[in-house]
């Protein structure tokens, strides 16, 4: 395919955000401010056709990967701008873009009147042209560009209300930790190119099939683990991400469901041909998933803050995406990353819709209760997507987190048991929250004087179409596993004996499960969840205030993350100390030092030579008599 | 008689030399120096002839121009310092002092 063939859906792909944001800036944002989300919503409808197009070719077996521009070249190797359209990229981008769009029409109607509307609807745009840049780039230059540009665009975006000083801190905070990740990228892609001197993922895919540069590829996979466990918000680096809440509402929407986090999955399943050759790297990831969904979900049982809660539940569930890739079910990682950008979104901007009612950023759950009555769509929204997310029969959630827990449990071991644990966590947590929010008039809830009301349709209609995709994007499953299957652009995945074609390690195949599956074990420990849920808000009202009370320790426990969070600013504040004591030996005490040396030695030396200087105008002529005679004797000799 | 003129031109240059750093008075220095531009002067007309060369008297002529334009701005200054009531003694003016 020469770049004239490239179809016109790619350019629109590139062409719509970056006309959008420029117009949206030398524009709207100079003339009329209050309108920059036209353009950039005009931009998200062709982005949305322009996917979804360019997804039903790749469905067809239209696959492509393609360079257009020769960006660096030197003897060894060289870096390309190029564009790869496979199966697993438009799998995300579909979601993405679907998911991003509805996001933005949100943002339009909870943003309005906001100072600054303009700059956080462009900052919002260019995160979502990083992300789909990130998801159609065809080597690993390329992705690391767009990976920093989606890291760059979050810290704009959480820091978007910079008057605040825990907002500043928390953008620092996230772009201070994924620089961590960073780093670890970029070791993996100089490593990569030291090895393999190309950084096309499809030139590598056959290069390791062909089994060349096998020795390298441990420390390369370790080093792509370390840079999506920071992008993902994976133990041990997840702990930004709840910090990131102090961003706008539909920020954190976008950032958890559509475009920050799922790219570090995104980067593991690009890579898994590259990790999974190496025996112990899945088991290390499936390690790192299950324990981090573990931990946030215990975590997240404990927390008051709605937008904490979900965030929490967002590292639980990237969790269990690693969980998935770690077992070797890329299909079922890629569903439920589909799965949870729609009911993770809708219930982000439920939260906003909560927040909006009382009029503020977020809310706590303290002053929230019984509003089922006061927002009824709002409750039926958020109800489908906790079911969903809690993995309620036949909602889409079933099919991909329950999928994803059965085959842990089937792996065995001390994943199988943390399997069950989060199944009835992720279902204890949310509906904790829902109940808190929504039913149960408790009594310390009765000297609130708030009325809330439902927001107009513009906060409404998006949210619905979210949770509409939570109840059904089950029905995507096979259209994402012939995506993978057949998607890697003549490199078919998973499956053995296909003439004159190599097979990519990992499963794209998506387990179905069927309805008397929710008969299991899985649907068991989630209805648990549920209960327990209910028993403890509902019928035994005052537990969560009563363990607080009764156990400040344990509270301090679980609000420092048991203490991970403690030491992490311990570290954080001890790397500052350490600097600290750093820049005054060696700056201050040894440079500068040297430096302000310099200065008194040639003061000291001008005091003392100035005491030949009296001033006297018959020594200076002596001094000018010598000093000729000297040079006159020099040039005769 | 080469050695004679040499001879002389030497005395007179070293004489205004001495004159200009030993003796305190800033005209008795001023002198010294026209004294010593006066012995380069007689030695220049004295290569001249030896080397049949006519660009050393044009450096006399001006040398001779030049130390016309020095008188009138040494005694000029030496005037503007006997106005500042300070004598014409070289020790009074100190300012240059390190």
């Amino acid at each position: 395919m020469t770049p004239a063939q490239v179809p016109v859906a790619v350019w629109l792909l590139f062409a719509a955000p970056i006309s959008a944001i420029l117009f949206g800036f030398f524009v709207m944002r100079p003339l009329k401010p209050e309108w920059t989300h036209w353009p950039i919503l005009a931009s998200c409808a062709v982005v949305v056709a322009a996917a979804f197009s360019l997804t039903a070719r790749v469905l067809g077996g239209r696959s492509f990967d393609v360079n257009l521009y020769r960006w660096a070249a030197t003897n060894g190797w060289a870096v390309d701008a190029g564009i790869r359209i496979d199966g697993v990229g438009m799998a995300v981008l579909s979601m993405v873009a679907l998911v991003g769009s509805l996001i933005h029409v949100y943002a339009a109607a909870y943003m309005r009147g906001e100072k600054g509307f303009s700059r956080f609807f462009l900052v919002f745009h260019l995160f979502f042209l990083a992300m789909i840049g990130l998801l159609t780039a065809n080597n690993y230059v390329q992705l690391y560009l767009f990976w920093e540009l989606v890291g760059v665009s979050s810290y704009l975006l959480i820091g978007y209300w910079f008057h605040k000083e825990s907002a500043r801190k928390a953008a620092l905070k996230a772009i201070l930790v994924n620089r961590v990740g960073d780093f670890g990228f970029l070791l993996a892609l100089l490593y990569i190119l030291a090895t393999f001197k190309v950084s096309h993922f499809h030139l590598i895919y056959l290069q390791v099939s062909a089994g060349q540069g096998l020795a390298a590829l441990p420390v390369i996979g370790l080093l792509l683990i370390w840079a999506a466990c920071a992008k993902s918000a994976q133990f041990p680096l997840y702990f930004w991400l709840p910090d990131a809440m102090e961003g706008p509402t539909p920020t954190s929407a976008l950032m958890h469901a559509a475009t920050m986090v799922t790219a570090g999955v995104f980067l593991l399943v690009r890579s898994w041909p590259l990790i999974a050759v190496v025996p112990w790297l899945p088991h290390l990831v499936a390690g790192i998933g299950a324990f981090t969904a573990l931990f946030a979900g215990i975590v997240a049982c404990t927390k008051k803050d709605l937008k904490r809660i979900l965030a929490y539940s967002t590292v639980s569930h990237l969790g269990l995406m690693m969980l998935a890739l770690g077992l070797g079910q890329v299909g079922l990682a890629v569903f439920h990353l589909v799965v949870h950008g729609f009911f993770k979104a809708a219930l982000f901007l439920c939260a906003g819709n909560i927040g909006h009612a009382i009029h503020k950023p977020t809310a706590d759950v303290d002053e929230v209760g019984g509003w089922r009555k006061a927002m009824p769509v709002t409750y039926g929204i958020f109800l489908v997507s906790s079911l969903s997310l809690a993995g309620i029969w036949p909602l889409a959630g079933f099919y991909s987190k329950d999928a994803i827990l059965d085959a842990a449990r089937r792996g065995g071991g001390w994943i199988g048991v943390a399997s069950l644990a989060i199944g009835a966590l992720s279902a204890f947590y949310i509906f904790r929250m829902l109940f808190l929010t929504f039913h149960g008039d408790r009594p310390e809830q009765q000297q609130l004087s708030h009325h809330p009301h439902e927001g107009t349709l513009d906060f409404v209609l998006p949210v619905a179409l979210l949770a509409a995709g939570a109840a059904f994007a089950g029905l995507w499953a096979p259209h994402l596993e012939t995506l993978l299957v057949y998607g890697w652009h003549g490199l078919p995945m998973g499956l053995p004996n296909m003439p004159g074609t190599l097979n990519l390690p990992g499963s794209p195949i998506i387990p179905r499960l069927d309805w008397h599956d929710a008969l299991g074990v899985g649907s068991l420990m989630a209805a648990l969840g549920l209960a327990g849920a209910y028993y403890l808000t509902m019928v035994d009202q005052s537990w969560d205030w009563r363990w607080r009370a009764a156990s400040p320790l344990l509270e301090s426990v679980f609000e420092s993350d048991f203490g991970w969070k403690t030491l992490m600013d311990a570290i954080a504040s001890g790397t500052v100390s350490f600097a600290r004591v750093v820049g005054r030996t060696f700056d201050k005490g040894w440079w500068d030092g040297l430096i302000e040396g310099t200065a008194t030695a040639s003061r000291r030396g001008a005091d003392a030579l100035a005491e030949f200087s009296q001033g006297r105008l018959n020594d200076y002529l002596w001094w000018m008599a010598a000093a000729a005679a000297l040079l006159l004797g020099g040039a005769l000799r | 008689m080469s050695a004679a003129i040499w001879a002389i031109t030497g005395v007179l240059f070293a004489a205004g030399l001495a004159m200009a750093v030993l003796r305190r008075q800033l005209l008795a220095m001023l002198l010294g120096v026209e004294l010593m531009l006066a012995a380069v002067n007689v030695s220049l007309v004295h290569s001249a002839g030896l080397f049949s060369d006519a660009q050393a008297m044009a450096a006399v002529a001006i040398v001779i121009a030049v130390a016309a334009a020095e008188a009138v701005v040494g005694l000029s200054l030496i005037l503007r310092a006997l106005r500042t009531g300070r004598g014409v003694e070289a020790g009074a003016y100190t300012e240059l002092r390190g």
